[in-house]
């Protein structure tokens, strides 16, 4: 088997005397669409943030296209430059509060980095901007500061600024979370379409509908382990652990 | 009564001495505008080291809130005391440098500079970092998450943010600063107050004195007003993205 895009093994994480991961394995390849699943506090979003290094575990492995980006124990503060870069260059993060620079227009949110990090000219980070938000439908919207904008809105120029800067995985952190019920189609049916084209994608979430559709395996953690992981068909339609069928069974009462 | 308006509000006195005080007053100005561009660079810079990360950083970190701390605590008095009575006394400075001359003003005038920088800078760098820790987290986040480092998520997106969130606070600094551009006349500048008081010495009078006092507030208050503007509109707009926010 070819080397996967990304390979997290042993994930351990605490925050003070809460160990919220406790020893996470996860191998994604390329192309794959990987839903987590999971109730509050069940370090799902935690893990989500490892791998990017937000939150830089305490222990365990992280790779990116084979390249070991936290060597073990003790790379704590994760701030050694070279592995930040490569991270942040290939690994593009959505969060469920937008988090959009209010100071900027939607134009603006998808330029700045590409001019200041990749060092792209204005002229040519401005073409691809524009491309990005047509494609997630907000060519109209491309002056707009993000107060003036829709949760939803706000979350698609999210995902082109993530976009933007070329990345070979894209993480999402609950992001339809936050919004309006009516809001969270336009924000799935972007994220469909991201699919579609072959982004490798490891998605936190809390729609079931949306992981049964698009992922290609569901993980299932709870108490900071993957409890259950399989395809869709499998971990959503037929669980075997107690807990995913609890877990399911309560979201999808209603 | 007449006897106390005569003492105070003497306007002979006030219009034989109007273009001296005034001329004091410009001094007051002019000191206070080099300060407030120094000092705004100042405090940004002692504001942007105290929030450096990393245990790197400890030592430095200490350093300025020590600095912040020890500027804020101390009489201002001392601080132009110890500069304008010690400075020209230290001769392996070159004498350009510790009795300076420079854009046609005297040696007094840069010692006020240099005292008030760094007072109000400490004053400032509060504000800044008020501004800066009412900036979200997950805009450094999103800033680090797109590959910018410290720095630039620092320049491009926190600190343009916090600038915004603080203009009534820095408002309120800058008016004590002005107010406080009158301790130069304790190294001899010969601002407002130092020319009245020299006329209140020589005529026993208090009238120039009142006037100085009225020429501060032609500026000081309409600038309390409009911190008072600028906290309200803040406060709308809180209370806007709170709805946003919530809705």
């Amino acid at each position: 088997m070819a080397e996967p895009m990304i390979r997290l093994e042993g994930i351990h994480k605490r925050f003070g005397a809460l160990e919220v991961l406790k020893g996470v394995d996860l191998h994604v390849a390329k192309g794959e669409v990987v839903c987590i699943l999971g109730p509050s506090g069940s370090g799902k979003s935690t893990f989500l943030r490892c791998v990017n290094l937000l939150e830089p575990p305490e222990k365990g492995d992280i790779y990116i296209e084979g390249n070991d980006i936290c060597k073990g124990p003790g790379s704590g503060s994760g701030e050694q430059s070279w592995k930040l870069d490569f991270v942040r260059q290939r690994v593009g993060i959505v969060f469920q509060q937008f988090n959009l620079f209010p100071h900027k227009t939607a134009l603006q949110n998808v330029t700045l980095a590409q001019e200041k990090v990749l060092g792209r000219s204005s002229q040519e980070a401005r073409a691809k901007a524009t491309e990005l938000l047509e494609r997630v439908g907000l060519g109209d919207k491309l002056g707009q500061y993000p107060e003036r904008l829709s949760g939803g809105q706000q979350q698609r120029v999210a995902i082109a600024r993530a976009l933007a800067m070329d990345p070979h995985v894209m993480l999402f952190d609950e992001v339809t979370s936050a919004l309006d019920p009516e809001l969270v189609k336009e924000v799935l049916d972007t994220m469909r379409e991201l699919a579609e084209e072959g982004m490798t994608m490891i998605v936190v979430t809390h729609e079931i509908g949306f992981a049964r559709e698009v992922a290609d395996r569901v993980i299932f953690m709870d108490g900071g382990v993957i409890v259950e992981e399989g395809p869709p068909a499998q971990v959503i339609d037929a669980p075997q652990e107690e807990r995913t069928k609890q877990f399911l069974g309560l979201v999808l009462e209603h | 009564m007449s006897e106390f308006f005569h003492q105070y509000f003497d306007f002979t006195v006030m219009g034989d001495h109007f273009s001296e005080v005034l001329e004091g007053f410009f001094k007051n100005l002019l000191l206070f505008a080099v300060v407030v561009l120094l000092a705004l660079m100042w405090g940004l810079i002692l504001a942007l080291i105290r929030q450096l990360p990393g245990k790197k950083f400890a030592p430095l970190r200490f350093l300025t809130i020590a600095y912040i701390d020890v500027l804020r605590a101390i009489p201002i008095l001392i601080i132009l005391l110890l500069i304008s009575g010690g400075i020209p006394y230290l001769e392996f400075i070159p004498k350009d440098i510790r009795i300076p001359h420079w854009f046609g003003q005297p040696d007094p005038f840069w010692y006020s500079v240099l005292g008030l920088t760094m007072v109000y800078g400490a004053y400032m760098a509060e504000v800044y970092r008020a501004g800066i820790e009412a900036v979200p987290g997950g805009q450094f986040e999103a800033a680090r998450s797109l590959g910018m480092s410290y720095g630039k998520a620092m320049r491009h997106v926190v600190v343009p943010q916090a600038v915004t969130k603080i203009p009534a606070p820095m408002l309120n600094e800058m008016i004590s600063l002005l107010k406080d551009t009158t301790l130069a006349s304790v190294v001899a500048l010969g601002e407002a107050v130092l020319v009245s008081r020299e006329i209140l010495a020589e005529s026993f009078n208090s009238s120039a004195v009142i006037l100085a006092g009225a020429m501060f507030l032609v500026i000081t208050l309409p600038a309390a007003r409009l911190v008072d503007v600028l906290i309200k509109r803040n406060q709308a707009k809180v209370t806007r993205g709170a709805h946003i926010e919530v809705g």
